[in-house]
């Protein structure tokens, strides 16, 4: 790549422009390039799958006619929505109205600048790496608050001042948690705290002390309150506020909100692997650098998708919370605990590794006993009920 | 608090928001005109009347026997009992016997569209909270009893099923036995739902101490149904004004017991629903093996005359105290016919409840009350 | 100690009841969607799914109408219009048109009920899309058609016998109040 421009810059293509603007221009186009090549059908096939999970929690079969099984269907409403009328009201903002969606979706773009997906496959390990995602994911208050206002209706500006309340408040718990990790590994480069860990699971941070565990689960909480997910999906709760901030958007710029919507999904995803699942460590099996990469890239975005999975299952399962209850929960519960498990991780730095490792084992073990317990009770749901046993994930 | 928008030039006001006519979770096409202290709701008038149909008036224009199918459309979620009130003040005019056999229909049909109705209103609840699985749980459950009651009447939403003397079909051995099947798939599925939605922290933390109707404030505003139940009263015309072969049959009139909250808060409304279901599954097993045989209906004749006089009969559909009130003159068309049902009255105390709460406390609140538009404009 | 204990026991209750609605929401992934694939999906017609006494678009047999026009009168909604008139020379009454308006027809099953010879039923078909609300007027006699008279003693003609035997097997499972169960309760 850099051969290639460095032979153009000689030959004189780019006559008169400094060598450094150049590099940058093709850099940011680059990342642009393989960015959107990658994020769309993610986003794309992750509202699918969430569809399609979805509707099978429900008794339902979900989207299954474009393409096999309905995997196509992302592009088919995309189309659809990029035909669809633009429609400007009257009434909104002229300048604020259209700009919105696209502030929103470069804020959850911007983050997957400094996701590692693999040991040398990320766009820029940047030294404040986990600083820097905390930041951009925040700039998404800036878009929904400006489509809130600029939409000039008492629905839409109901729903952008719950979401900045929300995401505002939950910065904080999410913030403390990244934190027992950031004192862990020592570094706030996203590729530092991978390295810090192993890819055996008791050299994850999840299970490095019983502090760590829980401030994985108050960080994954405080992610979907920063995603707008369920159940903490007020700002554009329907049942209550019709559509929230997107009430009146239509066409391409409605699609780039639940565009963000989805993308964000999988950077929930990725930074949780991040910081708390070993990120792309693989097991040492093979020298090849390509293989190498690939298994890499493949075990991180598993860990990933998994835990988009759990955001889809979540919203599968659970009711809304009351905006003075999100509050409550984020004041209340979230921030005192996450305090106590940075004060309980900043402890257990100071304990001998042997001693530490028997605490991370009893961790671990309590999480193996726990998707145990679960698997039987998962059994014990489905003996209740009588139905008729049908294990193909296709129809 | 002037001083303070003559100070920074801030001024706070009231903000009117229109819920409704065509709000997701307005259950039909209500409409509130609620003024607003940014979350905080300071008053919702309920404006009703868009889903008129003068279904009243239609009933002085046709026979007896043919306002019947008008009746189902009262109140589309609880067909069955809109028929069953009407052919009682009629069969009542008429001096008419019904057969006992049809009795026995009667029950089995109108404790089945009662199930459906719960669901449906247990599911748009957990719906207006945000749960969205439970919805589609309650909606498939409330297809298989739409399928029963296919083939026990040939349709599924506006059943003219029960006539003057009697029902339109017998239930036939072969669905008994369906039916019988189905309720014993439905009893777990009741729990399951119970686990998944009913006990769920969220959903209880919604729904506690919010909008607390007092047994008082139920009363003064003439809560009928699981509403009044929900208040701690236990009133069921069922068992207080017997109809039918109720008294033949056992059963409980569950109450509101403050089971998380306060006595009457939006959450003892839903768990009498729930609890509701459960007996009505009860009902449903007795009456199967008490069913006489004989006629499913009595000779009644075609051209249905009966003498002077008027009649109010009572029923206990779902949304409460359902009453049809017949005026005859002799003549084949009724005189004049009123219909009284629980939503209306239920949407007067929303004013009352409203003023304090929340912006998604109003959606609960709706949900609780299981307000339904059809019946309200009628 | 009473505060700290329900702040306890509020995240106790909040992560209990997390976790057994997420195991039931993963146990529906393992049973079987209760959707139907209407129209393309599925393994019959839907139409033939339909239990006996479904009440669909109606339907005429004209062969067998005596032209009593009781459905006519038992209709609350007037969706049936009968026209019936005689031929001076040879004293045979004809129908000049028999139409039901599709767009009225609240499915009741009034009119199958008061119909004595069953000739007038409510088939299982229930597609009835139309461009206009003229098309879906159904005409049953297009051109004029005589008049059914039942013979005493039964039907003879062989075309009409099944006609007649349908009608009246619809009459007995279907319209009739207590006809379906008393026929199987007799076997």
């Amino acid at each position: 790549m850099q051969a290639l421009l460095d032979q153009m810059i000689q030959e004189g293509a780019f006559a008169g422009v400094p060598k450094e603007v150049v590099y940058t221009i093709a850099m940011v186009l680059t990342a642009v390039v393989v960015l959107s090549a990658f994020v769309a059908p993610l986003a794309g096939v992750t509202s699918w799958l969430e569809r399609r999970v979805w509707a099978r929690m429900q008794s339902r079969v979900g989207p299954n006619r474009v393409g096999p099984q309905g995997i196509l269907q992302w592009l088919a409403d995309g189309i659809k929505n990029i035909m669809k009328e633009d429609i400007i009201p009257t009434a909104a903002d002229q300048k604020l109205f259209p700009l919105a969606p696209y502030v929103v979706f470069m804020g959850f773009l911007c983050a997957f600048v400094v996701i590692p997906f693999g040991e040398s496959l990320i766009v820029a390990d940047l030294n404040i790496g986990i600083l820097y995602l905390l930041s951009v994911t925040s700039l998404v208050v800036v878009g929904i608050l400006m489509a809130g206002w600029a939409s000039n209706n008492k629905w839409s500006l109901l729903g952008g001042m719950r979401s900045a309340a929300q995401i505002v408040s939950y910065e904080i718990p999410a913030g403390l948690s990244v934190l027992t990790v950031v004192f862990l590994a020592g570094t706030l480069s996203m590729q530092g705290i991978i390295k810090a860990q192993g890819w055996r699971p008791w050299d994850w941070f999840m299970f490095h002390n019983p502090f760590t565990f829980c401030a994985f689960f108050l960080f994954f909480t405080a992610a979907l309150a920063e995603g707008n997910r369920t159940p903490f999906d007020i700002p554009e709760a329907e049942s209550e506020l019709v559509a929230g901030y997107v009430t009146e958007y239509s066409g391409m710029r409605f699609l780039f909100f639940f565009f963000a919507e989805w993308g964000n999904l999988y950077v929930i995803g990725a930074v949780v692997t991040t910081l708390f699942m070993g990120g792309w460590q693989v097991p040492p099996v093979t020298d090849n650098p390509v293989l190498l990469g690939i298994l890499q890239f493949l075990t991180f975005f598993l860990k990933a998708y998994f835990w988009v999975f759990v955001a889809m299952w979540i919203r599968a399962t659970l009711p809304r919370v009351r905006v003075d209850q999100l509050m409550g929960l984020c004041w209340k519960y979230m921030v005192p605990l996450s305090f106590i498990c940075l004060l309980g991780t900043i402890g257990f730095m100071f304990m001998d590794t042997n001693s530490r490792r028997i605490f991370g084992a009893i961790t671990l073990g309590f999480a193996i006993a726990t998707i145990i317990n679960f698997f039987r009770r998962v059994g014990f749901q489905f003996r209740s009920a009588k139905p008729e046993a049908y294990w193909k994930p296709h129809i | 608090m002037t001083d303070y928008a003559a100070d920074t030039g801030f001024y706070a006001e009231e903000m009117t928001i229109n819920v409704g006519p065509q709000h997701p979770s307005t259950h039909g096409v209500l409409r509130f005109v609620v003024k607003t202290d940014g979350e905080m709701i300071n008053e919702a008038i309920p404006d009703v009347g868009y889903l008129h149909r003068s279904i009243e008036k239609i009933g002085e224009k046709v026979t007896y026997h043919g306002y019947v199918p008008y009746t189902d459309r009262a109140d589309y979620l609880a067909a069955m009992f809109a028929n069953q009130a009407f052919c009682m003040a009629a069969e009542k005019l008429g001096n008419t016997e019904v057969s006992r056999r049809g009795e026995f229909c009667r029950v089995i049909a109108c404790e089945l569209n009662r199930l459906a109705s719960h669901l449906i209103s247990v599911g748009t609840f957990g719906q207006d909270i945000g749960a969205m699985t439970p919805f589609v749980h309650a909606l498939r459950e409330r297809e298989s009893i739409n399928n029963l009651m296919e083939e026990i009447c040939g349709a599924r939403l506006t059943y003219n099923y029960i006539r003057i003397g009697g029902v339109g079909y017998d239930i036939v051995p072969s669905t008994m036995t369906k039916i019988a099947e189905f309720l014993d798939h439905f009893e777990p599925i009741v729990e399951e739902f119970n686990r998944l939605l009913s006990g769920n922290k969220i959903f209880i933390e919604r729904l506690a101490n919010v909008a607390v109707v007092s047994k008082e404030d139920a009363l003064s505003y003439n809560l009928v149904g699981p509403n009044l139940r929900g208040s701690g009263i236990k009133w069921d015309i069922r068992r207080d004004i017997p109809y039918s072969v109720y008294p033949e049959l056992d059963f409980e009139v569950p109450v509101g017991t403050a089971e998380v909250g306060s006595l009457g808060d939006s959450f003892d409304r839903f768990w009498v629903r729930i609890r509701e279901m459960q007996e009505s599954v009860k009902i449903l097993r007795q009456a199967m093996t008490m069913i006489p045989k004989g006629p499913a209906i009595s000779k009644v004749p075609r051209k249905f005359r009966p003498p002077v006089g008027e009649y109010y009969a009572r029923v206990e559909a779902p949304r409460g105290d359902m009453g049809f009130y017949v005026v005859s003159d002799g003549s084949e068309y009724p005189y004049r016919v009123r219909i009284r049902t629980g939503s209306y009255t239920a949407m007067s105390i929303i004013d009352k409840l409203s003023k304090g709460i929340m912006v998604a406390d109003l959606i609960a609140l709706i949900g609780s009350l299981d307000v339904d538009a059809p019946e309200i404009d009628r | 100690m009473g505060v700290v204990t329900n702040y306890i026991k509020d995240i106790q209750a909040a992560i209990t009841s997390t976790y057994e609605g997420m195991s039931i929401t993963f146990s529906h992934l393992m049973r079987r969607p209760m959707t139907i694939q209407y129209p393309d999906k599925i393994p019959v017609p839907i139409q033939e799914t339909l239990p006996l006494r479904y009440r669909g678009i109606l339907e005429v047999d004209l062969d067998i109408c005596t032209g009593c026009l009781a459905c006519e009168r038992d209709c609350p909604i007037t969706c049936i219009t009968i026209g019936i008139d005689m031929n001076k020379e040879t004293k045979q009454r004809y129908f000049t048109h028999f139409d039901i308006d599709v767009c009225k027809c609240m499915y009741c099953g009034l009119c199958s009920e008061a119909c004595p010879t069953g000739a007038i039923r409510h088939s299982s078909e229930f597609e009835g899309a139309s461009y206009n609300p003229a098309g879906l007027v159904r005409h049953f006699a297009p051109e004029p058609s005589n008049l059914y008279k039942p013979k005493k003693g039964g039907e003879t003609e062989d075309k009409l016998i099944a006609k007649v035997d349908i009608g009246l097997k619809y009459l007995d499972e279907f319209a009739t109040p207590d006809g379906g169960g008393a026929a199987e309760e007799k076997e």
